[in-house]
């Protein structure tokens, strides 16, 4: 067969991906849940992350966790410890760094890395140097991770998920058509499911037979995102890193308990309304805006029901939050259930910007929020939290609410060392357990 | 150093009285020296001191030039900043090496144990903290406490960190 390209490394591009991320912190810190099946997301009652054993057994993202018992009994569902998985994926990239300073924190658990021109100074290959990486963050950090090696970042994310857990692959130029034959097209990064259909109008299914499609073809039919997803295909580098430490948050999340426990829906859905717009205040501050909300709601029994909700672009503003969870609230609300808290996380999070202009005016709309809500700000700078909120969150501020319980909130926070704080902590993460 | 003469010249003045008149007041102020044989020097005011602020009296004070060279609390107790972890004592199978329950330990993990190391093993599904020891080709853990028997492992021991630094804080 013949090659797409005779160059191995014009570049060498490292994707790496900590294997099930947030459940190996957990398995890694606590050796008694090693080996076992591991959850967390408790405390918005639906699966955040699952370990590898977890995973075998049918449990997966975004499942219920009383699906979960079903599918999977044994097990273990921890609440999520962002404080702790924030410490090690800060980790991560630092040791990376070690080797170059051009990094992309891509999220939480993944990043991509330029390794061009190291081999000389090194003394190593590419793949020598690949593998050393991998086997620090594997030592230091007590789990695995996947990584791939290639000559542009499409092919690097290929790469890194070709073996998986713990997968070291490369892809030189070289080789790189052996791998793309074997790959369906629409498992190609930033393909969709839509473009898969177009192509496969062409007879277009695996990567290879994008790859190999006329440049002039592509540049007609296709927008240059896909393009230039062509182009890395073919072994050359467009995608340019995003390099630079990002100070970010990853989630926002706002949890409140009330009681008594309610029946109430109007009164329950205020709450969530409340926290939505806590969140937003604190994504406002941060300049973020979210694109993808989890709401919940505990019952008196301590049982929690999410959902996942998806929003068409990203917002910073409750009024669009509201609108997009209303039907799922009403899918999670139980009439015949008393409820005791809600919550709602903002994950997904991207620096705030409104600059792209639109056919249906949704610049404008925005535009106006953005208004609106500087307003609001100014007034709570003033005047305090909640000078002014919505008419839905009226019901949640006629009462004063009760706070704090445990079971939901991490061991982390529960086990305070002498001189820390509720609010305040060591930034060493913490090994859990008897240590005798 | 310059003579006289290419100093005319450097400094771009029409008489050498001139240079040497400019000479003479870098001389008294300790600029420049002069050797037996009239060659100029770097005098002592050369080389640049760095000003460490006034002084009553006596020595000039060392301090503050020495507190450039200080490290935290952080630095002096880890090495290796991304492999270290923390974690709390509960048994007393260490108190021979003054480990108590209760103690903060400052552990690296992914760190080379050697013979005579205090680590965290798991075993058993827990971690342990013992000294390591290394007999030939054997392995064992040892506790500094006489109520516990060494640890044989039947498998690979499995060593998860070395103990880098103990912390006992009195509140």
């Amino acid at each position: 067969m013949e090659p797409l390209t005779r160059d191995s490394f014009p570049r060498a591009i490292v994707h790496i991906d900590g294997d099930a991320f947030f459940a190996s912190c957990e398995q890694s810190r606590r050796p008694k849940l090693q080996g076992r099946p591991v959850v967390t997301g408790k405390e918005r009652g639906i699966a955040a992350s699952m370990s590898y054993e977890a995973k075998a057994r049918g449990v997966t993202r975004g499942m219920r966790i009383a699906d979960i018992r079903k599918v999977c009994p044994e097990a273990v569902i921890l609440p999520s410890d962002y404080e702790t998985y924030s410490l090690l994926s800060k980790r991560f990239f630092a040791i990376v760094r070690r080797y170059t300073p051009d990094v992309e924190e891509y999220s939480i658990d993944e990043c991509f890395a330029d390794l061009t021109g190291l081999r000389r100074p090194l003394k190593m290959n590419y793949f020598e140097i690949a593998a050393r990486i991998k086997k620090e963050l594997d030592a230091e950090l007590g789990f695995t991770f996947s990584v791939g090696l290639a000559p542009n970042k499409v092919v690097a994310k290929i790469a890194s998920k070709w073996q998986k857990p713990s997968g070291l692959t490369a892809i030189p130029g070289r080789e790189l058509h052996r791998f793309l034959a074997k790959l369906p097209v629409e498992k190609v990064w930033g393909i969709g499911p839509n473009t898969t259909a177009f192509l496969a109008k062409h007879d277009i299914r695996t990567a290879l037979e994008f790859a190999r499609s006329e440049e002039p073809w592509v540049k007609k039919h296709l927008s240059k995102p896909f393009y230039q997803i062509w182009q890395e295909l073919n072994g050359q580098y467009v995608f340019e890193l995003v390099t630079g430490e990002h100070e970010t948050y990853y989630t926002i999340q706002k949890v409140k308990t009330f009681t008594p426990a309610s029946s109430d829906r109007a009164f329950v859905f205020a709450q969530l309304a409340k926290n939505i717009e806590n969140a937003c205040i604190k994504i406002r501050k941060h300049k973020l805006a979210a694109q993808r909300v989890v709401i919940f709601l505990r019952t008196q029994q301590f049982r929690d029901f999410g959902l996942e909700i998806e929003l068409s672009g990203p917002t910073q503003f409750p009024n669009d939050i509201l609108h997009a969870v209303a039907q799922a609230f009403e899918e999670l609300f139980e009439p015949t259930a008393a409820y005791r808290a809600t919550g709602v996380i903002l994950s997904k999070l991207t620096e705030a910007y409104y600059g792209q202009l639109d056919l249906f005016g949704e610049a404008i709309r925005m535009q106006r929020l953005s208004n609106l809500y500087e307003s609001v700000d100014t007034l709570r700078e003033k005047y305090g939290k909640h000078t002014v909120f919505l008419g839905a969150s009226f019901l949640a501020h006629q009462s004063a609410q009760h706070d704090g319980e445990r079971g939901h909130v991490p061991e982390r926070r529960q086990q305070l060392l002498p001189g820390e704080t509720a609010r305040k902590r060591l930034g060493i993460p913490m090994f859990m357990g008897e240590v005798t | 150093m310059p003579n006289s003469r290419e100093l005319t010249a450097v400094v771009g003045f029409r008489s050498k009285n001139a240079a040497s008149h400019l000479v003479t007041q870098l001389l008294d102020q300790g600029w420049l020296e002069q050797d037996a044989a009239g060659t100029l020097l770097p005098g002592p005011r050369f080389h640049t001191v760095p000003v460490l602020g006034t002084v009553t009296a006596g020595f000039p004070s060392p301090a503050e030039e020495e507190l450039a060279d200080t490290m935290s609390l952080d630095d002096f107790l880890i090495t290796n900043r991304e492999a270290t972890y923390i974690l709390k004592v509960n048994g007393e199978s260490m108190i021979g090496a003054g480990i108590l329950p209760g103690d903060l330990l400052l552990v690296e993990r992914g760190a080379e144990p050697h013979d005579g190391d205090i680590v965290i093993a798991q075993v058993d599904r827990e971690w342990t903290i013992k000294f390591l020891r290394k007999r030939g080709r054997r392995v064992f853990l040892e506790a500094a406490n006489q109520d516990f028997k060494p640890i044989y492992p039947t498998e690979e021991l499995q060593i998860a960190a070395v103990v880098r630094a103990v912390i006992r804080k009195y509140t």
